[in-house]
């Protein structure tokens, strides 16, 4: 595991130093990540490529309608996904809320799947500090081994950064051991200079990932912002020494464009990145179409999904 | 002025659609020849997507407006009547054989336009039970249907593939080969009819490049085969089906009841009667 823990990487006049040239070229960019999406991976690639989707997944529920029953029923699932093919390995983590951490927790046992916590008000974080804190020590209480925080949009795109980084440091000091990823929301960014600003100043914070999206937005994730991501992750690297993760979330449901996503990072990043541990999948159909990816390539025929478990 | 002819294309989700791989095959009818589409592995896995969806609309359609629908499929037949003549001459049929097909299609899809909100109450059953208790044998539609159609120039012939899995609420993936211009055809009516998008598509191609992947296919339900096909080939559909317990249905009955029964699945109902 990728440690920085403790590590106050950049104060902010350093952080500041980092945003002054953000500017990108979006016809490159563009043109970068098309070419990437043209890869053909077949046979034996594309099940080493599955089953790395399967530990790279966060299954995920976040909902008003979440209940105990729903949340074991998933981890359940973490767990064995698919209990008729028992080569496939468990997943990364279980995403939930806050209330619901202590019943994942319970729940998982002592298999390795981990329990992430959305906080800091999932997914406006319109309200004050002291309640986001109030929040996210309230799920690490609970036994959260991942904390997944969003940024303060408001103040992003108001200029004002400084809060933003503020807001970070503060949450990761509550967090201390425990994992924090930051999500940026590219939806509300707009821009891949914003996307790639929030990814700067996120990191300069001491987050252990960014992610792009809560997923409740009608746009998500995308490969453009993922590859900005992937370039400040790797900008930061170079500064600071430090690997930081990426998670991308909201969007991605099937298998085919999760592999291009791989394809990016391993271009971009290279082999490094290719573990749980620097790069996540949050999705809650995903996983299902892998699943039914990897019975097609084993037997040859397509699959339907009633056949795999719900969850 | 220069004679316009029609590209035929596949008919899938709703939408006139090339091959995906981009390929035709050349059909040489009797006084004629077209450039159809070659219907890859690709094609019909597309097909089931949308078939899937479509038969979650079709089947949640209430017997009634899928009578309204079946009869509107024969009212689109009828003014397009002298094309489908044009279309059958050049096939090889004489004028008269060409009207009489044409006029036995429409009938036939009014007899099953008529029997759509009748089928259940016919085929479904209240069965003797020992106990204070209905016992009901509910029917319902299989899923999605694969048909592959006989060789003949002729739409009733094509209708007799398609007509007993549709009325009662399966949604079906029609694939011609030698007969696929009036098939191609046929897809323009369809998506005059109000019928939802995926509910009935329409292929062409050739049949031994795809049997293979309808036969393991999971979320294919229930092969209707109404041509003659080789034994050692229905063999092998049949083996692949049985990893996914389909149904295979080889030259299916075209007589009243029985011809929708294959199509039908039972669930069988306890309720108390409250006595």
């Amino acid at each position: 595991m990728n440690n920085k823990t403790g590590v106050l990487s950049f104060n902010w006049d350093k952080t500041l130093e980092l945003l002054k040239d953000s500017r990108i070229d979006s016809v490159g960019l563009n043109d970068r990540v098309d070419s990437l999406a043209t890869r053909s991976i077949k046979k034996e690639s594309k099940l080493e490529a599955l089953n790395m989707l399967v530990s790279m997944c966060d299954l995920t529920t976040l909902e008003g309608e979440d209940t105990e029953g729903k949340i074991s029923q998933m981890v359940a699932k973490a767990i064995v996904p698919n209990p008729n093919d028992l080569e496939i390995k468990n997943v990364a983590a279980v995403c939930v809320y806050p209330s619901l951490v202590s019943i994942a927790k319970e729940k998982i046992g002592n298999s390795s799947v981990k329990v992430a916590a959305v906080s800091s008000y999932f997914p406006s974080g319109q309200v004050p500090m002291e309640s986001k804190l109030l929040d996210t020590k309230y799920a690490i209480d609970s036994g959260a081994d991942e904390i997944d925080i969003v940024i303060n949009r408001k103040a992003f795109l108001e200029g004002d950064y400084r809060k933003v980084y503020d807001e970070i440091l503060a949450l990761k000091e509550v967090c201390g051991d425990v994992h924090l990823k930051t999500i940026l929301e590219v939806g509300d960014l707009r821009t891949y200079e914003n996307i790639r600003k929030a990814s700067l100043i996120s990191l300069a914070a001491g987050s252990d990932f960014i992610k792009t999206s809560t997923g409740k937005l009608s746009v998500g994730s995308s490969r453009q912002a993922c590859y900005v991501m992937a370039k400040a992750v790797l900008d930061f690297k170079n500064l600071s020494g430090l690997s930081a993760g990426i998670k991308v979330a909201g969007g991605i449901r099937d298998a085919k464009d999760a592999i291009r996503y791989l394809v990016l990072i391993k271009e971009e990043m290279g082999n490094e990145w290719l573990t749980p541990d620097l790069f996540r999948f949050g999705a809650s159909s995903l996983l299902d179409d892998v699943l039914k990816q990897i019975k097609k390539l084993k037997t040859g025929a397509y699959q339907a999904s009633y056949y795999f478990p719900r969850g | 002025m220069i004679e316009i002819k029609k590209t035929y294309k596949n008919y899938v989700g709703g939408k006139y659609v090339r091959s995906e791989s981009g390929k035709t095959f050349t059909l040489s009818l009797k006084n004629d020849s077209f450039e159809v589409p070659l219907t890859s592995k690709k094609d019909i896995r597309d097909a089931v997507t949308a078939s899937k969806k479509g038969f979650q609309n079709w089947s949640h359609i209430s017997p009634y407006t899928k009578t309204q629908i079946l009869y509107r499929l024969s009212e689109m037949i009828e003014g397009n009547k002298d094309s489908y003549i044009e279309l059958l001459i050049l096939g090889g049929s004489t004028r008269n054989q060409a009207k009489k097909d044409i006029e036995t299609a429409i009938k036939n899809i009014v007899w099953y336009a008529g029997f759509a909100d009748k089928w259940e109450q016919v085929a479904g059953n209240l069965n003797p039970v020992n106990g204070e208790y209905f016992n009901i044998s509910h029917q319902n539609p299989i899923g999605v249907v694969f048909s592959l159609n006989a060789d003949n120039n002729s739409l009733a012939s094509l209708l007799n593939s398609i007509l007993q899995p549709l009325t009662v609420g399966c949604s079906v993936i029609s694939f011609s080969e030698e007969s696929s211009i009036v098939a191609l055809k046929f897809a323009e009516d369809i998506n005059n009819s109000d019928f939802p998008d995926g509910s009935l598509n329409i292929l062409s191609g050739q049949f031994e490049n795809v049997y293979e992947d309808i036969s393991k296919h999971v979320e294919i339900n229930l092969v209707s085969i109404n041509k003659e096909v080789p034994t050692e080939i229905l063999t092998k559909i049949q083996e692949n089906a049985s990893n996914s317990v389909k149904r295979i249905i080889y030259m299916p009955s075209m007589d009243g009841i029985s011809s929708v029964l294959p199509f039908l699945e039972t669930k069988t109902v306890w309720h108390p009667k409250g006595t």
